[in-house]
């Protein structure tokens, strides 16, 4: 049966092949069959989007020609003045370059395109993100500000700003810049969860237990709202967990705890089925991630642990 | 199969209480009423074309509910509709990815470490 559709159908599966390198490799595997046969030369949106994904993971992993071919095949039908082939473009080029040199230049042509055309935003964001390869961590976040400041409802843009003032420790503005993103995707719970831990990561690493008490609080009510919007989110049950079970640690006896409590039980009962199932290989659970699902196992543990003492 | 021939038989009885229609219209151009049986086919028709569309859909139907929905593509694919804030593929960094995938490459082959694809 045809590549195209194995391809499509492994897509469907795995809708983003680079977050682990093992589909990453299958999907540049498949890349010379899929560039050789005749399938490749049909002029329909599916295969420009295989042609862009399988683009991406070759160069992951290191198959240089193939991507290539990707890349020429993608410029020939898009021109090479296309915003996204230009940045395609300039993604092989980082990829491909082996010197400092080389990636200046890279970062050189980056600013010239800039300077011709100030609201390329694919272009702008591989400058952006080659400055935080090059460990310019203050360039790049200058730059993403300024191109915020353009275009402010590009949720893309703040996820990755929040994420750059998270590393550097500015907890707040990593905060402001996720309910940013909320404020264009209401829906967003993976957001939401986020919001929870850097709340909760920015209360543990502070001083003050008042204040510490009211942030737990705060990020229990994120963590809350993200598995309300999703049932099995696992980052968002692990968070009320993490966070209740902190709470009950802090104050034992108070006459708020009962909700607390049962968030707790919940939020055990929730995770101790993903783990069950998860680890039995039930068909429909077996798209978390391993290391995600251990961490959970980890905490229900310490926490029984902690109760049978 | 058969939602085929529930479409292609209500098809039938739509276009024929059309054509009754028609010829009503043409034999009695007094009247404004049509007679109750064309009605009743017309009807009949349109509900059973509706039935054989929806028995016919291949496509498997998303949950209503957007928690359920988004609960059922985190748990089967490990990423919801909202993974490509986290993923944030405009801001691949390219060269930490390659460098990534080259040490997990090398692990595997030392020893076959536990590969899920």
């Amino acid at each position: 049966m045809a590549i195209l559709k194995l391809l499509l159908s492994y897509l469907s599966i795995h809708p983003s092949p680079l977050r682990n390198p093992s589909t990453s490799l299958h999907l540049s595997q498949q890349a010379p069959a899929f560039l050789s046969s005749s399938e490749s030369t049909k002029d329909t949106q599916e295969t420009w989007l295989i042609y862009e994904q399988l683009l991406l993971s070759c160069l992951r992993t290191g198959d240089d020609n193939s991507a290539r071919l990707c890349l020429q095949r993608l410029s020939d039908r898009f021109g090479v003045d296309s915003a996204r082939v230009k940045a395609l473009t300039g993604l092989y080029d980082e990829a491909t370059s082996n010197s400092p040199g080389e990636l200046e230049s890279v970062l050189q042509r980056y600013q010239d395109i800039l300077k011709e055309d100030p609201t390329n935003m694919p272009i702008e964001k591989r400058r952006i993100s080659l400055l935080l390869s090059l460990g310019r961590t203050e360039d790049a976040i200058k730059a993403l500000t300024s191109l915020l400041s353009h275009s402010p409802n590009d949720p893309e843009s703040w996820a990755h700003l929040s994420s750059l003032y998270f590393t550097q420790g500015l907890y707040q503005q990593s905060v402001f810049c996720l309910e940013e993103v909320l404020l264009i995707l209401p829906n967003a719970y993976n957001i939401f969860a986020r919001i929870g831990e850097v709340t909760y990561i920015s209360a543990s690493a502070g001083v003050g237990s008042a204040n510490q008490t009211e942030a737990f609080e705060e990020a229990i009510k994120y963590f809350a709202r993200s598995v309300e919007l999703s049932e099995w989110y696992l980052r968002g049950w692990y968070g009320l967990k993490l966070v209740t079970g902190k709470l009950i640690q802090a104050k034992p006896s108070d006459g708020k705890l009962g909700k607390t409590e049962s968030l707790n039980q919940m939020a055990t009962e929730k995770l101790l089925q993903i783990v069950n199932k998860f680890r039995r290989n039930e068909k429909g659970w077996t798209g978390f991630d391993e290391a995600e699902v251990l961490a959970a196992k980890d905490l229900i543990d310490r926490d029984e642990q902690k109760f049978s003492r | 199969m058969a939602s085929k021939a529930l479409i292609s038989f209500s098809s039938l009885l739509l276009i024929h209480s059309c054509y009754s229609a028609h010829e009503h219209s043409l034999l009695m151009p007094t009247t404004t009423s049509l007679p109750l049986d064309v009605a009743i086919e017309t009807i009949v028709s349109v509900v059973l074309l509706c039935f054989g569309i929806v028995l016919g859909n291949r496509e498997e139907l998303k949950p209503i509910s957007w928690s359920v929905w988004s609960g059922l593509l985190e748990r089967e694919k490990g990423c919801g509709q909202f993974g490509y804030l986290e993923e944030r593929v405009g801001f691949l960094d390219i060269r930490a990815k390659r460098a990534e995938f080259a040490k997990w490459i090398k692990g595997a082959e030392v020893g076959s470490s536990s590969q899920r694809t």
